[in-house]
């Protein structure tokens, strides 16, 4: 084929035939989206210009037992920029007021480049009152900035509580794939009630529907609202912990390692619950805590780490009543039941010591002084698996079941552990030994001890341990309790009166381990103890109850590295009786 | 054939009714875009005046002795260079590109009066009857004289109108009968690599078009295989080199062949132009109630984006009106060309055809979502006096040509 004529008729076909292409390209397309698929582009068209918007619920807040106020929440101001309409000549001017560095929102805005140019970036968290005023009056200077409200928790209240409340963060990318009924930037509770009450706290988020234009700028409800879904507040939790109590406690611990828990001994309400040292709930507030934490984590005093009920240590001769009142349960001990100390217990050939040469000791006296040699020889007569068994009755060597979770199990040894750690035929009678006055490889929590001072007390029944103890419903405030089940061992009164007119002693009698703490109006009870500690100084340990008659406190207390627990410990006791016994009072008359 | 034609007709209204009409639609979808948008107003007033100046200038032109225009071409050309390089050197930048010149409070936009003395030159050149294009000489030296305003306008960076300079060139090169073979040649391996974009099966369909072409041409063995190489090349080349583009690159291609992979970015206008012409429906929302148009969901709507605002608000009637009207325009002035028995005013036609074709396809493709977003209007209709007043004039320059034709019989 030639053809190199000018405009033949050839090379016009060639046009009318691309110009006919275009044509019916264009009118299959047109028919395609505006008539068979119309239906399509018209939903999607809709879900376009009306946008929804969730409106966070605000956080259920924390009441004390007397409803005073722990923990609330309080507005925060972010500053956030949409780069689509924004003007980067306004950096300068805007870091100036905020007082950041230049190229600050630069930066920021650089690091996040990858997102749709439509979507606002968080700028600054927490900004000023005074620079929230000041931006509200300026807005229109500044296209596409913008100030946005984010409720945060509020920590004025007097309480750090850190361990008890533990905190919140923002769900991170990992997090979100699991839950999917969180959303990017919601916050989530990490450690502590926060995390328990997770569920109840963050109620449900509410949503309404704005029409929006290019710029996703609202313009307007739409249909007034009438589709629009309010946010549910998240339940208020009822805490068990005594506000004044809670107070006293984390003032004794300041600068001291350790831990206490004291508890309601007939309802297993934890009145004060504090591991020390604490951190600072105050400064994970702002949401800028990502150093804080790291901070947190590399302390050799770990912080983070929640003493009272996941740390572990040998219970010292706080342990001794437990045995004691095994061998009452045994028909062991008896009126004629004793030994001579005379400072020691000889086994085999080796010298088991005590504290000092007791002389004649019965039950009362061996607990009153503390007599090792006593429980020496009791052990010895009671036999491990008897007392492992029995231990677990007090509710050693297992969890709680406390309802912040976060607890060990503790170890109470019986034959198979000493087979595994040991091997067979590998170990005597003499291990006992150590067991007998709450040493080796016995291992206990502080929580586990409240809760057999609890047990003591109350003559063996209390409940499960908790530091909440009902919800108020969100949106109607309705009161909820929150059931919580029975613990208790079966032995008669009179064992039980036994011990505690003895650990009525450890205070009261001249002789006793702790009568340092004796107080002129308040009968006390307990028992003295000092935890080994082969990596250093002894911790001290002391658990008590008090009013002696009808008991409204049991609390156990163990500082770290401290020595022995009659002077360490059983002071510490002693305040807290008496703070929590004066606020009880308070809060009676005034009810 | 010829004397079929009516001589005494000296003004065609079927190309001058159809305009008239397509800028009153333009006019109404402006209005409805700038509505609600407090940042536009004023944009259908002004757009107003600049009709009834279009208008002006299309008589002005009309009127024009032949002879002048004949005499304006190599002037036309050296002013459109000098206006070119003016902007680069003083230009206003607009969305990335230095394509603005601004005297005043009057702003226009070089590259579009270039086009005037660009489609002269070219139909000049190639009319010369001591230059042949199927020479290689005289084909490097249209070659030299088209490269100079199109590397101008590749520097401000204006994409869109090269394509536009370039899309010109070849038309006018085809008219004025350069051998079909080179066209094939030239055009096939753009033609494998653009299908190739949309998978293996398009990829093929192409290869198989380009070898039904190549037996029609009858060369010998040798050239049929290479040309098929080159074509096959052409394909695995880009997908090589896409490889090496910047993210940014190879996003904006993926945009284009799927928008709905960055609803939010680069792909959003498309989608929000598709959603306003697929919502408006067969009759259309009417009048103001393109709820897409009138909140603003699309950025200057009212300039590259006017289709999807009668799409959505005037439905398949309005959009299928719109093409028809432009349909009626194009099949006019290509007879007109046949019949123009001058060499050089049947290339300025072809030329504007060329103009208005590539400019309707690329846009309207655009809005569709079958073309990629380059920022070239809609003539006739998009807000812009630059274009619109250009687009005027060179359509009374076919109108002058018609009312003369028989002066060359």
């Amino acid at each position: 084929m030639k053809d190199q004529i000018f405009a033949s008729s050839l090379r016009k076909k060639i046009f009318l035939a691309i110009i006919f292409i275009i044509f019916t390209g264009f009118i299959f397309e047109l028919s395609k989206m505006q008539i068979l698929e119309y239906k399509d582009y018209k939903r999607k068209a809709s879900n376009n210009s009306i946008k929804k918007i969730p409106v966070k619920a605000p956080r259920g807040i924390f009441f004390d037992r007397n409803f005073s106020v722990l923990v609330s929440n309080k507005p925060s101001y972010t500053l956030e920029i949409t780069p689509a309409i924004y003007d980067t000549s306004k950096n300068k001017i805007l870091e100036k007021i905020l007082g950041e560095k230049k190229d600050f929102i630069k930066n920021i805005l650089y690091k996040k480049r990858e997102y749709s140019k439509y979507l606002s970036r968080v700028i600054k968290r927490n900004i000023s009152f005074k620079d929230v005023v000041w931006f509200e009056e300026h807005q229109e200077e500044f296209p596409g900035v913008k100030i946005s409200v984010e409720m945060q928790r509020d920590y004025s209240f007097g309480i750090n509580g850190s361990h008890i409340f533990g905190y919140l963060r923002e769900i991170n990318a990992q997090q979100l794939k699991k839950k999917k009924d969180y959303n990017m930037g919601d916050y989530i509770g990490v450690q502590g009630a926060e995390k328990t009450y997770e569920e109840h706290l963050r109620g449900k988020n509410g949503y309404h529907y704005i029409l929006v234009d290019s710029k996703r700028k609202s313009i307007g409800k739409y249909l007034e609202g009438k589709n629009d879904m309010p946010p549910r507040k998240g339940d208020d939790l009822l805490f068990t912990i005594d506000y004044e109590t809670q107070k006293k406690a984390e003032e004794l611990f300041k600068n001291l390692k350790g831990s206490l828990v004291a508890i309601e001994p007939s309802s297993g309400e934890i009145l004060a619950f504090v591991s020390a040292p604490q951190f600072n709930l105050q400064k994970f507030a702002s949401f800028t805590s990502r150093s804080y934490i790291k901070k947190l984590s590399i302390d050799e005093n770990k912080p983070l780490f929640n003493r009272a009920s996941k740390s572990i240590y040998p219970p010292g001769s706080t342990y001794k009543m437990l045995l004691a009142l095994l061998g009452l349960k045994e028909h062991i001990v008896d009126n004629n039941y004793a030994v001579v100390c005379k400072g020691g217990y000889k086994f085999g050939n080796r010298f088991f010591r005590c504290t000092h040469i007791h002389g004649y000791t019965n039950l009362t006296k061996a607990i009153e002084q503390s007599c090792n040699t006593f429980f020496y020889k009791l052990i010895l007569d009671v036999g491990l698996q008897k007392w492992s068994l029995f231990s677990k009755q007090f509710g050693f060597g297992k969890k709680t079941g406390f309802d912040l979770g976060n607890e060990s199990a503790g170890i109470v040894p019986d034959k198979n552990y000493y087979n595994r750690v040991y091997g067979r035929r590998r170990w005597g009678k003499g291990t006992l030994l150590s067991l007998a006055i709450g040493q080796g490889e016995l291992s206990v929590t502080t929580l586990q001890l409240a809760q057999y001072a609890a047990l003591l007390a109350n003559y063996g029944k209390t409940k499960v341990p908790h530091i909440v103890k009902a919800f108020l419903v969100g949106n109607t405030s309705l009161y909820v309790p929150i059931k919580f089940e029975t613990v208790s061992n079966n032995l008669p009164k009179m064992y039980y009166d036994e011990i505690r007119s003895a650990m009525l002693k450890v205070v009261e009698s001249k002789e006793g381990t702790a009568h340092n703490i004796k107080l002129p109006d308040i009968k006390i009870a307990g028992k003295t103890g000092t935890s080994q500690n082969p990596h250093g100084k002894d911790h001290a340990v002391f658990i008590a109850f008090a009013p002696y008659q009808h008991p409204k406190i049991a609390v156990a207390v163990l500082v770290e590295n401290a020595g022995f627990g009659g002077q360490h410990a059983a002071p510490i006791a002693q305040k807290i009786i008496r703070t929590y016994l004066k606020s009880l009072n308070n809060n009676n008359t005034i009810l | 054939m010829k004397s079929s034609y009516n001589l005494s007709d000296k003004f065609d209204f079927s190309v001058f009714l159809p305009v008239i009409f397509l800028i009153i639609i333009g006019l109404v979808g402006i209005y409805s875009a700038t509505n609600n948008n407090p940042t536009a107003h004023g944009a259908f007033l002004k757009q107003s005046v600049m009709a009834i100046v279009a208008v002006s200038v299309f008589f002005i032109a009309y009127f024009l002795p032949v002879r002048i225009i004949r005499i304006m071409t190599i002037y036309t050309y050296i002013f459109s260079l000098i206006i070119l390089v003016a902007v680069l050197l003083v230009g206003k930048t607009v969305y990335g590109a230095k394509s603005w010149i601004n005297i005043g409070p009057i702003g226009f936009q070089p590259s579009e009066f270039a086009k005037i003395g660009f489609i002269f030159i070219i139909a000049y050149l190639l009319t010369s009857d001591k230059r042949n294009p199927n020479k290689v000489k005289d084909f490097l030296i249209l070659i030299l004289y088209s490269l100079i305003p199109i590397l101008l306008i590749l520097f401000e960076p204006d994409m869109g109108t090269v394509l536009i300079y370039v899309s010109i060139l070849m038309a006018l090169l085809f008219w004025s009968g350069i051998d079909l073979f080179y066209v094939f040649v030239t055009l096939s391996p753009g033609f494998v690599l653009f299908s190739s974009f949309f998978g293996k099966a398009a990829f093929i369909l192409a290869m198989i078009v380009v070898f039904v072409l190549l037996l029609y041409f009858k060369k010998n063995i040798f050239i049929n295989i290479s040309i098929l190489i080159i074509n096959m090349s052409a394909a695995y080349l880009f997908d090589f080199a896409y490889r090496f583009l910047k993210p940014h690159q190879q996003k904006r291609i993926q945009t284009f062949i799927n928008p709905t992979s960055d609803p939010l970015g680069a792909g959003y206008n498309i989608l929000q132009a598709q959603l306003a012409i697929g919502s408006g429906g067969f009759w259309g929302k009417g009048f103001l109630k393109g709820n897409q148009t009138q909140l603003s969901f699309i950025p200057k709507q009212w300039t590259d984006f006017i289709f999807s605002v009668i799409g959505e608000e005037f439905g398949f009637i309005g959009s299928v009106l719109i093409v028809i009207l432009f349909v009626i325009v194009f099949v006019r002035l290509l007879n007109i060309a046949g019949h123009t028995s001058n060499k050089f005013e049947s290339l300025v036609i072809i030329g504007v055809l060329t103009l208005l074709i590539t400019h309707f396809t690329i846009n309207i493709g655009m809005n569709l979502g079958v073309a990629p977003v380059v920022g070239i209007p809609l003539p006739f209709l998009s807000y812009g006096g630059s274009s619109l007043i250009v687009n005027m004039f060179l359509l009374g320059i076919v109108m002058n040509f018609y009312k003369h034709r028989k002066e060359h019989i």
